[in-house]
């Protein structure tokens, strides 16, 4: 039996074992919760440091760029707005003078909640994705270091009773201490409430492909489980020691899920099959690509996607508006994809997407190609951005303006748990940034 | 100085001078072409812990490979592929999965040094102990030898590589 076929007759009888009621935890056979208006919610933190000008302010180069006036909307998947018609660099071919096609016919400001003029906690990366993350500040947290605060996944994890793969972090890299965010330092919640986590341009690229991608494949029974009973048996003579070591809690069916998932990604990697969105030319489109595939595999309840190209703007005006364009590209794909290509979820799935910090009002020295100024973040322009909500229950509205903010980042991840069932009652419980407020019944 | 000196002497001609220019080069010699001592190496004999609790430290990944690899394949691996090992561990979430895939395909490479089945069979106890020492560098108490004798005698799947498996993925592996 070739090593193909083999993993494809496990996987059913992997299968079968997944979508079998189990006893959870708790004792129940499922998590009581409160209503849920979606099964699923895809958190994009739409991160790198989005200047709110060019982008849910439509501003494209006017005032960004001495002697520059062209204005427009370069996120036209994403945002309601007519897009720039001259001065074009933000596309594809010679100088990105092509804009990328629309995927989506409706934009998805139009068919959800629209927060126009919303505030970061954090002028940084780490603090913005960790407030995000946690739905608190970023006072003594620590850099390189866990969350000190419980995150998203293990509330989710702790209070519905899911499963280690029904919830997801998909990462766009390694870096920015990004594979410390799946779960805190909390000592009540921690890594056995940890959300699973996948950097796949790493996971499944060249280095994961010549040191992990060619796994050999055990018998589930005859072989794995006894292997198993062996290292249960040694683990267990060294908890006699007082070093229990905790894990995310994936079971052995999921973990058999995760490794056929693995494999089918090498295959698709390696035979140019991957579901990728029509302009895949930088990280994070590629990393929406794997994003996807991991949707349809999992159809996890709550999923996190990091995007972070648009930091380039640090040195990059142009790249960044083309990095811009591209993420906005990959949220429309995205939502199209589940809407279309994956059936469990589609017209059953929330989407919010929020950037981490903005930019600032200044710019730096760097001029690129275009002659144009670069941009760091760093000060209170760089906390304001946007937020958007998208799905069951969320009636489409433009809220806030510049001289009327509504919302934090932290809200993000409020509303997600409302939306997946979390009674509202326990939200007192969690440790919130002051201010944050679920947006599903606004 | 030293070149008047010699000159005086071998002007002299005498015994005494002929003496003391052979001693003086005799112990020029010496001085300038002392041998360099050359560096040892060799493998410094590993003492056994008397048993797990005497390991406190977890080890990092780069040093979960690095060992590994020396335990699997009785040679030692390169800086280069520890960094991007170490790469593809941060890049998934489950260490233990990433810990398990990683180990199930080095054991699809073909130079993994393993004893046989039969060997396994024919001298278990030596196989256990000698699997106690590679992965945890301590001795098996009678309580151990036991219980994996017995599990491998009644576990017929139950192959070297498969006990190799299980130690590789221990948690007590994870600990020095």
């Amino acid at each position: 039996m070739i090593r193909r076929d083999f993993i494809k007759k496990t996987a059913l009888t992997s299968a079968g074992a997944l979508v079998a009621p189990y006893i959870l935890p708790s004792g129940r056979l499922f998590a009581g919760t409160g209503s849920r208006s979606a099964n699923h919610v895809v958190l994009v933190m739409f991160a790198g440091g989005v200047r709110h000008q060019e982008s849910v302010g439509m501003r494209y180069v006017d005032g960004s760029q001495p002697q520059e006036t062209e204005s427009g909307n370069i996120m036209y998947n994403m945002l309601a707005g007519a897009s720039p018609d001259s001065k074009i660099v933000f596309g594809t071919g010679d100088n990105g003078i092509n804009p990328i096609p629309p995927i989506l016919s409706t934009p998805l400001s139009t068919q959800g909640k629209l927060y126009t003029e919303v505030r970061a906690l954090s002028a940084g990366h780490f603090g913005g994705l960790n407030s995000i993350i946690q739905g608190s500040d970023f006072s003594g947290q620590g850099l390189k270091e866990r969350p000190i605060n419980p995150t998203i996944f293990e509330y989710l994890r702790k209070h519905l009773n899911l499963s280690a793969t029904d919830t997801w972090f998909v990462g766009n890299s390694i870096g920015g201490s990004l594979p410390l965010l799946n779960y805190s330092s909390h000592p009540e919640y921690g890594i056995k409430y940890g959300g699973n986590f996948f950097a796949p341009l790493i996971t499944f690229g060249s280095q994961g492909q010549e040191y992990l991608g060619n796994a050999k494949v055990y018998h589930p029974e005859n072989e794995l489980s006894p292997m198993y009973q062996l290292k249960v048996f040694l683990d267990n003579n060294f908890a006699n020691n007082g070093r229990v070591l905790d894990s995310l809690g994936n079971t052995p069916e999921e973990k058999q899920s995760i490794k056929l998932f693995m494999d089918s990604m090498y295959d698709k990697v390696q035979n140019g099959t991957l579901s990728l969105p029509p302009v895949t030319d930088n990280g994070d489109t590629a990393t929406v690509g794997f994003a996807a595939e991991l949707l349809s595999w999992f159809k996890p309840s709550f999923s996190v996607v990091n995007l972070s190209a648009v930091d380039t703007c640090h040195s990059s005006y142009s790249g960044y508006l083309k990095a811009l364009h591209r993420a906005d590209h990959a949220v429309g794909w995205l939502w199209n994809y589940v809407q279309t290509q994956i059936p469990e979820m589609a017209g059953n799935t929330t989407f919010i997407c929020v950037p981490e910090c903005g930019r600032n009002l200044e710019p730096n020295a760097i001029i690129d190609d275009n002659n144009w100024y670069a941009y760091d973040h760093s000060d209170q322009n760089a906390l304001r951005v946007f937020s958007l909500y998208v799905g069951p229950g969320f009636a489409p509205a433009v809220i806030g303006s510049e001289n009327n903010p509504v919302g934090q980042v932290t809200d993000a991840m409020l509303t997600a748990a409302e939306v997946l069932g979390v009674p509202a009652s326990q939200f007192n419980t969690w440790n919130l940034a002051s201010g944050t407020m679920s947006r599903l019944n606004d | 100085m030293q070149d008047s000196n010699y000159t005086k002497i071998v002007e002299g001609d005498s015994k005494l001078g002929r003496l003391a220019l052979l001693a003086t080069a005799t112990a020029a010699a010496l001085a300038s072409c002392k041998k360099e001592q050359e560096g040892v190496f060799e493998l410094n004999e590993v003492e056994l812990y008397d048993s797990s609790a005497d390991k406190v430290r977890m080890k990092s990944n780069e040093q979960f490979v690095s060992i590994l690899f020396t335990n699997l394949f009785q040679t030692g691996i390169s800086t280069d592929i520890v960094f991007e090992l170490n790469q593809c561990f941060m890049s998934i979430g489950d260490q233990e999965l990433a810990r398990e895939v990683l180990i199930s395909n080095l054991f699809n490479t073909s130079t993994v040094q393993l004893p046989s089945q039969e060997e396994m069979i024919a001298d278990l106890d030596g196989f256990i102990e000698e699997t106690y020492k590679r992965f945890f560098v301590r001795l098996p108490s009678e309580g151990e030898k036991t219980w994996v004798k017995n599990f491998i005698s009644n576990n017929p799947y139950m192959s070297p590589e498969l006990v190799y498996f299980s130690f590789a993925l221990s948690n007590e592996y994870l600990y020095y």
